[in-house]
């Protein structure tokens, strides 16, 4: 292992490496055009390909097409990129394709404030596409976790055959700190199972784990990716016995495995009595915020998420007996509703704080006071 | 009969209609013809005429290769088939 | 349980269980797919091209679910977005021999940019455009292709705007191979076909084909023979057309023939240089 000091975009760049990165395709995009020019720089020197594309609906099509052709890809945008790709999130689903998305969120809607912060992208990346699927997602809260989240979100892609996506705030992309580099011997990574070369007459077929094969491209398999509804041959069936068995094993094969996907990170929980929630960089200025309120006599505590999507209710509404529980987040007030929906039986109240740059311990503070 | 030769060569394939000179068989697969038409328009020796009697399974009438003395194998009714309904082979010469 | 057997001579590299086609009668897709076909068999039978290797990408439309017959590694993908991810699948995997097939709405409209951008590059594949003029899976609406004043459904004063060229478009950027047959020559198909495949680079077969059910309905040529051989009467042959010449004109008639063959490096070829 080696220690370096590195932005959280060129902790991206270098986890995807470890992970075993071979095809980056992306289109320059502020905050993340990063990641795009340091990969564009190392990774041909590794053997692998990076190619400007003329846009990012060529760049999320291209990397489901290396995908399939066996090459670990991933592309990195920001709000307006990942907007144009919303139709190639859908072909990876239904493909089932393993691919890596990175989101650095800027602020929005639309141009909005290219070089400034902010989460409001963390519902658009679960539900960005049409139809019905689930996709990971994981939310960063320092560099070294940039790094981190990434070789996992690599992992998740190709154990599950799905797209994951890594939001990550403008905050953290910009920001140096000390990173920790694996050795690919040093940290897990997970490959895509495949088929012995030869005919697969069954290609989208049932296996244990819910999760085929992937045939890819190359190997004699010949198997038609197939991007209408399909049966288990990959023909295309619009019967609502092929439809039905297709959707519920495009969701139950990732909510199978929920305990490997779903983190978060709980301090001073056991005896708190107010819950703050946060997650991404704006958890940082409420860790802060925990220990001041503590100070104040409040006896609060901390529940991040790592993961944006799915999300393992019970693990959340065990982490915590507090009464009362506050969301923080740098957006109109979005993970809020599905907390309000976990904690039920709570009082579950929005802090949604607004700011282009990393929210300072002070506003935070008079945010969640305003619930005290 | 037309068609004096026809076989079934299997219950799911359907009819195959063959029919050969001394130099050039021509088949017909029955159940794939759409009856479009353009396979008898374009042979320039007029072997095939569109079956009367005959429909397939999906109630086209695929074509007969009634002239068959006239086939010189020059295969354009393969060519032009869209269908994959029509091919025409080299018979050994005995 | 359905017996499959290998009747036709091509039978052994279609998915025969598939057959027939969804086409309509007299719709000059399936022509253009035997011609392909044949000609991958030729190269086969030369060892030039191994059938494992070969991808067929499409986007979506009915030229599109060609992807359906051939027994090959396939990819029905997004509506013109064939092209870049049979870029990104080439890129990944240099032995890959990629086919994209699509209509003229696919590759041309909605595709137009990828076209643009992977015939500058002389990217690493063969593009199909079966032209129809029309959006004929969707029941009939204008093309970039359709020749002005043509009535559809979009369209029902008369299509108001001129139409593009793709081959003067494709020629003019960094293609290999740019050329132009019709259903009414499947010869022509096979033999550009043919050549495209022992070639490396960004080869571009336009394929102007009869469509009697939509776009036949919109011109008054509903009658699948009638439409094919209208059709075959506006087609001639030239032997290295000029540019100038690639003017689709009803009236005038339809030039077929290779109005680019060249010998450029490839996308591959270059990118195989980079960072060694």
């Amino acid at each position: 292992m080696k220690r370096i000091f590195a932005s959280g975009n060129m902790a991206v760049a270098e986890g995807a490496i470890t992970a075993g990165l071979k095809f980056f395709a992306g289109y320059p995009i502020t905050p993340s055009s990063e990641i795009f020019e340091y990969l564009a720089e190392k990774l041909p020197k590794l053997g692998g390909i990076v190619l400007q594309m003329e846009d990012e609906i060529a760049s999320i099509n291209a990397i489901i097409g290396a995908s399939w052709a066996g090459a670990k890809s991933m592309t990195a945008t920001s709000g307006p990129g990942l907007s144009l790709m919303a139709e190639g999130i859908g072909l990876a689903v239904m493909l089932e394709t393993p691919i890596v998305v990175v989101n650095v969120m800027r602020a929005g809607p639309s141009t909005g404030v290219p070089t400034k912060t902010s989460q409001s992208d963390v519902l658009q990346a679960r539900w960005l596409s049409h139809g019905d699927y689930i996709i990971p997602c994981y939310a960063p809260w320092n560099v070294q976790e940039a790094y981190d989240l990434t070789i996992k979100a690599f992992n998740t892609a190709e154990i599950l055959r799905t797209p994951v996506m890594v939001l990550m705030d403008q905050v953290i992309a910009h920001m140096w700190e000390p990173l920790t580099i694996y050795e690919p011997g040093e940290v897990e990574i997970a490959s895509r199972k495949t088929p012995p070369p030869g005919l697969v007459p069954y290609p989208y077929g049932p296996s244990d784990d819910l999760v085929p094969p992937m045939p890819v491209f190359g190997r004699g398999h010949k198997v038609i990716a197939e991007s209408l509804t399909h049966d288990e041959r990959g023909y295309y069936a619009p019967r609502n016995e092929d439809y039905r068995a297709l959707i519920k094993r495009l969701i139950l094969k990732v909510l199978k495995r929920l305990d490997y996907i779903y983190e978060h990170e709980t301090r001073l929980c056991e005896d708190a009595e107010v819950l703050l929630v946060s997650y991404g960089s704006t958890a940082r200025t409420v860790n802060v915020v925990t220990r001041e309120l503590r100070r104040q006599g409040v006896n609060a505590g901390f529940l991040r998420l790592k993961t944006l999507w799915p999300l393992d209710e019970e693990k959340i509404r065990r982490s915590c007996s507090a009464k009362k529980v506050i969301v923080v987040e740098n957006n109109a007030g979005k993970v809020f509703m599905d907390i309000d929906r976990v904690f039920k039986d709570r009082e579950v109240y929005p802090a949604p704080v607004l700011s282009l740059e990393l929210p300072t311990p002070k506003e935070v503070l008079e945010a969640v006071k305003a619930w005290l | 009969m037309p068609y004096s030769d026809a076989e079934i060569l299997a219950p799911s394939s359907g009819l195959l209609i063959q029919r050969s000179n001394n130099k050039f068989r021509v088949n017909v697969i029955v159940d794939r013809c759409k009856e479009c038409g353009i396979c008898i328009a374009l042979c320039p020796t007029r072997v095939l005429v569109k079956s009367n009697t005959l429909f397939n399974r999906y109630g086209f009438r695929p074509p007969e290769p009634l002239y068959i003395e006239k086939c010189i194998g020059c295969r354009l009714c393969e060519y032009s088939c869209p269908d994959f309904a029509l091919f025409v082979e080299k018979v050994s010469s005995g | 349980m359905a017996v499959t057997t290998h009747i036709h001579p091509l039978d052994k590299y279609l998915r025969v269980e598939r057959l027939p086609t969804i086409y309509c009668p007299g719709c000059g897709i399936g022509i253009a797919i035997g011609a392909i076909v044949r000609a991958l068999d030729r190269r086969i039978g030369e060892g030039v091209v191994d059938l494992d290797k070969v991808i067929w990408v499409t986007g979506i439309g009915c030229s599109a679910r060609t992807v359906f017959y051939p027994k090959v590694d396939g990819a029905h993908v997004l509506h013109g977005r064939a092209i870049p991810f049979a870029l990104g699948a080439v890129l990944a995997n240099p032995e890959l021999m990629a086919i994209v097939v699509g209509g003229d709405g696919d590759i041309a409209g909605i595709g137009g940019n990828h076209l643009i951008h992977a015939a500058r590059r002389n990217a690493d594949m063969i593009v199909v455009m079966i032209t129809n003029f029309v959006y004929a899976m969707t029941g009939g609406q204008v093309a970039p292709t359709t020749p002005k004043g043509v009535r559809t459904t979009t369209t029902p004063y008369g299509n108001p705007e001129y139409p593009m060229n793709t081959i003067k478009l494709v020629a003019s950027l960094n293609a290999n191979y740019v050329a132009r047959a019709s259903v009414t020559t499947p010869h022509y198909i096979e033999q550009f076909f043919y050549k495209a495949l022992g070639m490396k680079g960004f080869r571009f077969i336009e394929v102007v084909s009869t469509c009697p059910e939509i776009y036949g309905r919109h011109i008054g040529l509903r009658d699948p023979l009638e439409m094919f051989l209208e059709l075959k009467k506006r087609v001639k042959y030239k032997p290295k057309p000029a540019i100038e010449e690639a003017e689709i004109d009803w009236e005038k008639g339809i030039i077929v023939g290779e109005f680019i063959e060249r010998n450029n490096p490839s996308l591959l070829d270059i990118i195989r240089g980079v960072g060694k």
